[in-house]
């Protein structure tokens, strides 16, 4: 490995992050352009009579119950993975429980620590293998074989995966939600939140049933946040 | 190119015959291209300011491969919830929602909230292309708004980050985490009224999930945490199917 002189060294970090900056972010557009895409062809295109007021119905209730989590976690991550890994790891996606690990291990198998040039480094190399090993088994086991094996299945047992898949995925993100973020107050609250909300409100206006969930993510929000613990560390 | 077999209005129930449309495998597989082509730039751009960064060429073929060895087992996990949800959305919309930008509990949860406010249930007889479609779109709205979000925050960390480190930190704690938990509550809770079979199908889903995370962390097994949302959503499924075929699914 050649010796850089200072200069030379900060003009050299000083390009990469351009680099990196201005491909992440283009790339980042690009699928995100992509990605809504086709959607929006189906909707358009594809001759289903959907109303642009259905539409924005559906929209704005799926904005309202997720508004939060779309603003906090990007800047959660962004210590960890540093400015250059954001435009990949928002694309690639399953940071929490993928790329983060893969991070973990690549920045310890080099002893780079996170928040350094090295770690930082170390991060976006792995999450390019990782991204390489999850594109291919996406390709591979969903693409090819999961086609061939929804092709093949019985009628009867598609139906009943696109019935319940729904509760099923619900039921076990509920038991990882409350688990991982070992927080018994806002579970509790929003228990009480969601239970009023569906069993007592939505009898009484039931016209309400399309932002019952948007409602229970505010109220509990709200509730909670008046509700926290003042003992934990002052701000 | 015109899609002349739809002529149904979107009243159809056959979902998979407008979710396999060539252009959405064209979307998705884009997606895929704009990934490695992402990774490609990036790889070359470390390569070049390697010794910069005190990093060796060695070091950074280390750092690849062990991140890719570690995402073997995720990856699969990820597979395994994929393919469960292929009768619900088609091969496409897995592959970019569940597969990449997004993850199967925001992805299935935002289908459902759209579905709901046309009066529709995910999976069953008023679950119609229409619905499928409008879903599909606020899936992929939801997903935009995570890129938006960082393209819009991480120039801004960039320059700030000592500033909106020193936001109360209990907004970034108890808020989201309220957020999150009101709003899968919220979509459980509201299958529990469909039928005997859903509430099975839920209980199931959340007693496995319990067990794989009570035995990650006894036997100290991190696979078991991977592995567990995938397992629970099979397990759950194949109860479900008996009790479906006993007659306590919803009545038709």
């Amino acid at each position: 490995m050649t010796t850089l002189s200072p200069a030379q060294a900060t003009a050299d970090l000083a390009e990469f992050d351009r680099t990196t900056s201005r491909w992440g972010r283009l790339t980042m557009i690009a699928g995100l352009i992509i990605s809504v895409g086709g959607p929006l062809y189906l909707v358009l295109f594809g001759n289903l009579g959907i109303t642009s007021t259905q539409l924005w119905t559906a929209v704005a209730a799926v904005l309202g119950t997720f508004f939060v989590i779309w603003l906090v976690e990007p800047i959660t991550y962004f210590p960890i993975l540093g400015p250059a890994a954001m435009y990949q790891a928002f694309m690639i996606g399953n940071i929490s429980n993928k790329l983060l690990p893969s991070v973990l291990v690549a920045q310890t198998s080099i002893g780079a620590r996170p928040g350094t040039e090295r770690g930082n480094f170390a991060a976006i190399m792995a999450i390019c293998g990782a991204a390489a090993v999850h594109l291919l088994s996406l390709l591979v086991f969903v693409g090819i074989l999961g086609t061939w094996l929804i092709s093949v299945v019985p009628a009867g047992v598609t139906d009943v995966a696109r019935i319940y898949v729904l509760p099923a995925v619900m039921g076990a993100v509920i038991v990882q939600a409350i688990i991982s973020m070992k927080q018994l107050r806002p579970t509790l609250i929003a228990f009480a939140v969601v239970l009023l909300v569906q069993f007592v409100l939505l009898p009484l206006v039931p016209g309400l049933a399309m932002v019952s969930t948007a409602i229970s993510v505010i109220g509990t929000i709200i509730i909670a946040w008046f509700a926290r613990k003042e003992a934990q560390p002052a701000a | 190119m015109m899609p002349t077999q739809l002529v149904e209005n979107g009243s159809s129930t056959n979902i998979l015959s407008i979710a396999n449309m060539p252009v959405l495998w064209a979307c998705a597989l884009g997606v895929f291209a704009v990934i490695i082509l992402q990774s490609v730039i990036y790889i070359r751009a470390a390569r070049k300011a390697a010794p910069a960064a005190g990093i060796t060429g060695a070091e950074l073929k280390t750092s690849f491969r062990s991140g890719a060895v570690a995402a073997i087992g995720p990856s699969l996990a990820v597979v395994l919830v994929a393919i469960a949800l292929l009768a619900l959305f088609g091969t496409p919309a897995v592959l970019v929602r569940i597969g990449l930008i997004g993850s199967a509990a925001y992805e299935t949860g935002a289908a459902n909230i759209a579905a709901t406010t046309m009066g529709a249930t995910l999976g069953d007889a008023t679950y119609t292309q229409q619905v499928f479609a409008v879903a599909f779109f606020a899936m992929s709205i939801g997903g935009a708004m995570w890129m938006l979000t960082t393209l819009i925050a991480t120039p801004l960390l960039k320059r700030g980050e000592h500033k909106l480190a020193k936001v109360n930190p209990l907004i970034m704690t108890v808020v989201p985490a309220a957020a999150l938990l009101a709003a899968f509550i919220s979509i459980g809770i509201g299958e529990i009224p469909k039928s005997a079979a859903h509430l099975i199908t839920l209980l199931t889903a959340g007693v496995v999930m319990a067990l794989c995370l009570f035995l990650a962390k006894r036997l100290n097994r991190v696979w078991l945490r991977e592995w567990g949302l995938g397992f629970a959503i099979v397990a759950a499924l194949f109860v479900a199917y008996a009790a479906h075929t006993a007659g306590l699914g919803p009545v038709a």
